[in-house]
């Protein structure tokens, strides 16, 4: 009779959970009635189809887009290779969008790994922690000749993110929005993604805005980053640029 | 152990779930208190937010489903830490984990999994359970798990098993009953036997739900799926527990096809109608 030392019983099960035959785990599960082979497949039966849903939840879009068995043999062979490394599920699948980019399967829909990126981005946005966002009443306290060096940063939970597809449109079209049809040769687009009272949002940026967005997140000042938009965008209104990213609460306060 | 004072009535609460924040917020259920999932909130955002405004009204429990009390591996100080924080932040009236492991080599595998009753497993889950009330200086109350599977190295029944936990540890239990009645038919064991072997003096809170017959192999296996209404073999065990127990908070659990809040509400009045049936009943 074999008897396993825990830690050996726990590997075993795990890659028997993730889909490999495991004859130690057999011989130290009692069958009878009910043999070991099929009360072990519950376990797994229970751990692929509970992560599957996780990853349902929050890749809705995604999975809206291709359908549940589609969504699930993405997820399967996702979560075979790179299970949760901790119990908190809204944190899981951080890796699903590259997944997803290199799945065979989905290279006659090239947009959907963006628009995996996406869903992670409302996901992260949804469950961030709270923080103030910088007002532009804020802002204009600070004297003028101190704005060029102000250090801008993303508020928690903002992700700018740009795609070759119109994503925007095929959430939209997926979540009830006012979208009958998407034209996928519509262009590119840079969308924010932010966090709400209730929810979380996205909302589509200008080049100027989305370029001045990119260069304040890459920790440049407020004058570095500018200079680096109007590079991208030259006719940039800087003022109004600012005001749509302070509107949207784009921006964390820095505090005093 | 400290020990918190608990102002948690020993009457029915509900397992608080997403689709029901809102609702519960603006009616305030009139149950005994509110559980919740630990692991669900412990990023920030909208919903924790909602059950910190329904922690003013209402006594909590915080029930943990990954702290995985079983691994060899021992406990993620880094979780452990998080689950640490929102214990701190919500001063729940009881707190929960589970007798089962989910996380070997660093992977979550998002199941309560089953352990063999050994030497060996006692002193893994001794030591854990040391570790997290340390962490969160309170005793937790440990829950029995379902079990669909038992190992050839057992040496002890699940009873004799938590006892010997208590014992070390200082903790103490969270008797699932649908567990029990789940695991008794699916492993072998009387349930009403194992019941009257824990300790009671231990038993700070009783779970109740519904499970699922499924078919495995062409035998019935039942499967705790939380997803129906409590079973009348389970309130009559359930009746059996309060007889022995006494009145107990009890919890109301449903996660899979979750009905309305007034469903919930009604499963939870009849808890409180069994229980003091049940404790009339040992009076006279």
């Amino acid at each position: 009779m074999s008897a396993l030392p825990l830690a050996d019983l726990q590997q075993a099960f795990r890659a028997h959970l993730l889909g490999a035959e495991q004859t130690a785990l057999v011989a130290t599960a009692v069958g009878d009635r009910i043999p070991a082979p099929a009360r072990l497949r519950i376990y797994r039966h229970h751990v692929l189809t509970s992560l599957t849903a996780a990853l349902g939840a929050t890749f809705s879009t995604v999975r809206a887009v291709v359908g549940d068995d589609f969504f699930a043999g993405m997820a399967r062979a996702f979560i075979a290779r790179s299970p949760p490394a901790g119990p908190v599920l809204s944190e899981y699948g951080a890796g699903f969008p590259d997944a997803i980019a290199g799945w065979p399967q989905a290279r006659s829909l090239p947009y959907l790994a963006d628009v995996a990126r996406l869903d992670w981005a409302l996901n992260l946005a949804y469950t961030a922690p709270d923080a103030p966002a910088l007002t532009a009443a804020r802002l204009a306290a600070v004297p003028p000749d101190q704005l060029g060096g102000l250090s801008l940063r993303p508020r928690p939970g903002v992700v700018l993110l740009h795609s070759r597809y119109p994503i925007d449109r095929i959430w939209a079209l997926n979540h009830g929005g006012d979208v009958d049809t998407v034209d996928l040769d519509a262009g590119g687009v840079s969308l924010l993604v932010f966090p709400r009272i209730d929810d979380a949002a996205l909302a589509s940026l200008d080049a100027g805005a989305a370029a001045l967005m990119a260069a304040l997140a890459a920790e440049n000042t407020l004058g570095e980053a500018v200079a680096q938009a109007m590079a991208v965008a030259p006719d940039l209104d800087v003022g109004a640029a600012l005001g749509r990213l302070l509107a949207l609460g784009a921006l964390a306060d820095p505090g005093p | 152990m400290l020990e918190i004072a608990s102002d948690i009535a020993a009457r029915a609460g509900i397992g608080l779930r997403a689709r029901h924040l809102d609702e519960a917020a603006s009616q305030a259920p009139p149950v005994s208190f509110l559980e919740i999932h630990a692991e669900n909130y412990l990023g920030g955002g909208p919903a924790l937010r909602k059950v910190e405004r329904l922690r003013a009204d209402h006594a909590m429990s915080v029930h943990g489903v990954g702290l995985s009390l079983g691994s060899a591996d021992g406990i993620d100080a880094h979780h452990l830490g998080r689950v640490a924080a929102l214990v701190d932040r919500l001063q729940p009236q009881l707190v929960s984990e589970h007798l089962a492991w989910s996380v070997v080599g660093g992977a979550y595998l998002n199941d309560l999994l089953p352990l063999p009753y050994t030497a060996e497993s006692l002193a893994v889950v001794a030591r854990n359970i040391d570790c997290v009330q340390t962490v969160l200086k309170r005793s937790l109350l440990i829950e029995n798990p379902s079990s669909y599977v038992a190992f050839v190295q057992t040496t002890m029944t699940e009873p004799e098993f938590l006892a010997a936990l208590v014992a070390r540890t200082g903790c103490r239990l969270l008797c699932d009953v649908n567990n029990i009645f789940v695991s008794g038919s699916n492993v072998g064991f009387d349930p009403a036997a194992y019941l009257d072997a824990l300790p009671a003096a231990a038993v700070a809170e009783i779970h109740l739900a519904g499970h699922a017959c499924n078919d495995a192999d062409g035998e019935t296996i039942l499967i705790d799926d939380h997803g129906s209404r409590v079973c009348d073999a389970v309130w009559s065990l359930y009746r059996r527990a309060v007889a022995r127990f006494g009145l107990r908070p009890t919890l109301i659990e449903w996660d899979t096809d979750v009905p309305a809040l007034d469903v919930l509400l009604e499963e939870a009045a009849r808890a409180d109608r069994e229980a003091a049936a049940a404790a009339a009943g040992q009076a006279t």
